[in-house]
């Protein structure tokens, strides 16, 4: 374990003065709207939350600060975190992420920007200021720090002319939704979420969704099934897209965690949640679907089943 | 050592024994089956669930006083009332009960636990027996129980024979059943109930109104702990007193069915020493039971811990266990997560109420914060959102607020 202190230092340290947990140059959070055009203003913005843009930083992160065990001091890993938030783009060269990892994210966030659009619901898009929730922080119990942050992603939110925004990750859905109100005085964004939006718009007839897979099992992530009641709206999407959809044993509102929460304190542990959890899936199906970028980062490193681990946004398309 | 530290390295060890993990996991599996379709089978136990809840706020919200009406209660019914204002006062007052020299049958009790009674009671030169057959096990191991209701959850049969032989000189051969184990056991508990010189239980629930001590089991031992010596002494946390007999059942009974036993084979009811009235209809006390019941309500945090807005939310708690069940860290680290007698995610609330703050909040950061606990705690006690304020206090500690 590395020195937690140091850990959750280092996030909030990153958090407060770059706006992201792992200090990476802002680019890394919103290249993948560029090509698509997305205008800075308007009522309804697709806020990301930069979860899925930096789960690869933040994995690489952990396993970095693992591997300094032994000789790390919290003082050491306090001084990396200064000197990557004075040099953001040294990050990429320290963590090396997988070109491939960093890659992915871009690609289902644009994805469901088209979905959106097919659905009818134009959204804009805040580029720099499309910042980190502070999510991690709330779960870490920062609560001051994460005041702080809160107060300044709304801000920058509410500046861009957002009324409403989308969200496309269930911790980001849960945390603007459910916590921001209690930590941002007079918040008044909507809050609603890629899949409520496409679930609505398929039962309407508005848009028709063909299946890139042909069977999957679904794994709820925890945040949307127990915390946020969204439970039906993947699955009628879904089976609306012809995609059959097998049911774990341990599923919908009593889903199993992926583990991913404890990587950071006992990384043996989230492996070993991960696997109980894969070899459950496996019973019902080879493919598993999964909503949150954490879930994915989690049960992929633990799959040694060779289950293929895809994001929902890759089980469909929209039929144009 | 620092108590997350600890419980990391006990539990790195449990993830790589695979007779641990095992246990645990099938034990779980049948739970979280099981309940649900006992909650199915009889629907009348989710509006039970609700009425306690109430009565538990209603208690919690007056505590001091249901206090002050038990122990008068117990005092009208022949039994002598004690509140501990802590642990070590609560040993004192059960040592000066028992003395020295006496042989002491337990039975399964997680106050006591809490208490560290059977050690003390060792200490002081007692012959003391844990007769609960998963209790007994965890005193042959030298452990702490890894569940509330199922404390050797982690024993394998291999294992639990190897601890009969071992530590009482049982001949269990290699391939031995657990019937025959359970019969070998039955045996040699047998001498030790009927020489025993006091029984100490714990309690599901003590009626305010009439003093009476609830508990529910399935061995038959606690009737036999309560029953056989010629005294019998209780121990209980404060939070476990209710107004009336009736919900002191009903206590009873929602404990049992979440945690996956029900019917329950066995309800005990405790109102004083034994008594007859065969002679002209006039009451007598003593009889084939004890002639001496002692019950010692102990505080221990608890008082306090109804001034906070959260932890005081634990105090409803019946120990069912469910949460433990549940709770996918607890399904692979049993109670090696969660403080030196609690575990599982209502363990590490209980050792902040009982032992501190400062010593389980370390402890909540192994919390998924996934919230299975919330859903799953039929006195509806948010688990989950009272260990994120754990998580909470001890970020702010050690970072002193970033």
């Amino acid at each position: 374990m590395a020195s937690v202190r140091a850990v959750l230092e280092f996030l909030a340290d990153s958090t407060l003065k770059t706006g992201l947990p792992v200090p990476v140059p802002m680019e890394e959070v919103y290249s993948w709207a560029i090509p698509l055009g997305l205008p800075r203003s308007g009522r309804v913005h697709l806020y990301t939350g930069a979860l899925y843009q930096l789960m690869p930083y933040i994995e690489r992160l952990g396993r970095y600060l693992e591997s300094l065990e032994g000789s790390r001091s919290a003082a050491a890993i306090l001084r990396l975190a200064r000197a990557l938030i004075a040099a953001p783009r040294f990050t990429r060269t320290l963590l090396s992420p997988e070109p491939q990892a960093l890659e992915r994210p871009r690609a289902i966030l644009s994805r469901i920007a088209r979905f959106l659009g097919a659905a009818g619901y134009y959204v804009a898009y805040p580029y720099e200021g499309d910042l980190y929730s502070g999510v991690l922080l709330y779960d870490m119990g920062l609560d001051d720090a994460f005041a702080e942050v809160a107060s300044r992603v709304y801000r920058v939110l509410k500046e861009a002319g957002a009324e409403e925004i989308v969200t496309v990750d269930p911790h980001t859905t849960h945390v603007m939704r459910s916590v921001y109100p209690k930590y941002v005085d007079g918040y008044d964004l909507e809050v609603r979420n890629y899949l409520e939006v496409l679930a609505e718009a398929v039962d309407s007839g508005r848009v028709r969704l063909r299946p890139r897979v042909r069977e999957v099992v679904i794994h709820d992530p925890c945040f949307y099934a127990r915390y946020e009641g969204i439970i039906e709206e993947p699955r009628r999407i879904l089976r609306a897209a012809g995609v059959e959809v097998r049911e774990p044993r341990r599923s919908g509102r009593m889903t199993y965690c992926c583990g991913g929460p404890v990587e950071s304190i006992s990384p043996r542990l989230a492996s070993k949640i991960a696997e109980t959890r894969l070899s459950e899936l496996r019973e019902e199906s080879k493919t598993v679907v999964v909503m949150c970028p954490i879930c994915y980062a989690n049960l992929s490193r633990a799959n040694r089943l060779g289950l293929r681990i895809i994001d929902i946004a890759e089980a469909f398309d929209v039929e144009v | 050592m620092d108590p997350l530290e600890r419980a990391l390295r006990d539990i790195e060890r449990a993830l790589g024994d695979e007779a641990f993990q095992e246990g645990v996991k099938r034990a779980a599996r049948h739970a979280e089956e099981r309940v649900p379709h006992i909650l199915e089978e009889h629907p009348y136990l989710r509006e039970l669930a609700r009425e306690v809840r109430r009565v538990k706020e209603e208690v919690l919200s007056n505590l001091d006083h249901y206090i002050e009406e038990a122990m008068e209660s117990l005092g009208r019914m022949g039994a002598r009332a004690y509140l501990a204002g802590d642990a070590s006062e609560a040993r004192e007052i059960v040592a000066g009960i028992v003395g020295t020299g006496k042989t002491v049958v337990l039975s399964k009790s997680m106050t006591a636990e809490e208490l560290g009674l059977r050690e003390y009671l060792e200490s002081l030169g007692n012959e003391v027996w844990e007769t609960d057959l998963g209790q007994l096990l965890i005193q042959l191991e030298g452990g702490k129980p890894m569940h509330s209701v199922a404390p050797a959850v982690h024993l394998t049969r291999e294992r639990v024979a190897a601890l009969l032989r071992e530590k009482l000189g049982l001949r269990v051969p290699p391939g031995t059943s657990p019937e025959e184990m359970v019969r070998l056991v039955r045996g040699f508990l047998r001498e030790k109930f009927t020489s025993a010189d006091v029984g100490i239980s714990g309690a599901n629930a003590i009626a305010a109104e009439t003093g009476s001590i609830v508990l529910v089991e399935n061995e038959g031992n606690i009737r036999l702990v309560t029953g056989l010596p010629p005294v019998h002494i209780a121990v209980a946390g404060v939070e476990k007193i209710v107004p009336t007999l009736l919900d002191a059942l009903k206590v009873a009974i929602v404990q049992a069915a979440y945690d996956g036993l029900y019917p329950p084979n066995y309800i005990n009811v405790i109102s004083g020493p034994s008594a007859t009235a065969d002679i002209e209809h006039k009451r007598v006390r003593g009889a084939h039971g004890p002639l001496e019941v002692h019950v010692v309500l102990v505080d221990n945090g608890r008082r306090a811990a109804l001034r906070d807005p959260l932890l005081s939310e634990q105090l409803r708690c019946i120990r069912c266990g469910r949460c433990q069940w549940e709770c996918p860290v607890w399904q692979h680290t049993a109670n090696l997560w969660g403080g030196p007698s609690y575990g599982g995610p209502m363990g590490v609330v209980w050792t902040a109420i009982t032992r501190g703050v400062e010593e389980a909040s370390g402890l909540a950061l192994l919390c998924l914060g996934c919230a299975r606990c919330d859903y799953v705690c039929p006195v509806e006690i948010p688990i989950s959102r009272i260990l994120r304020s754990l998580k909470a206090r001890y970020s702010k500690r050690i970072t002193r607020g970033v």
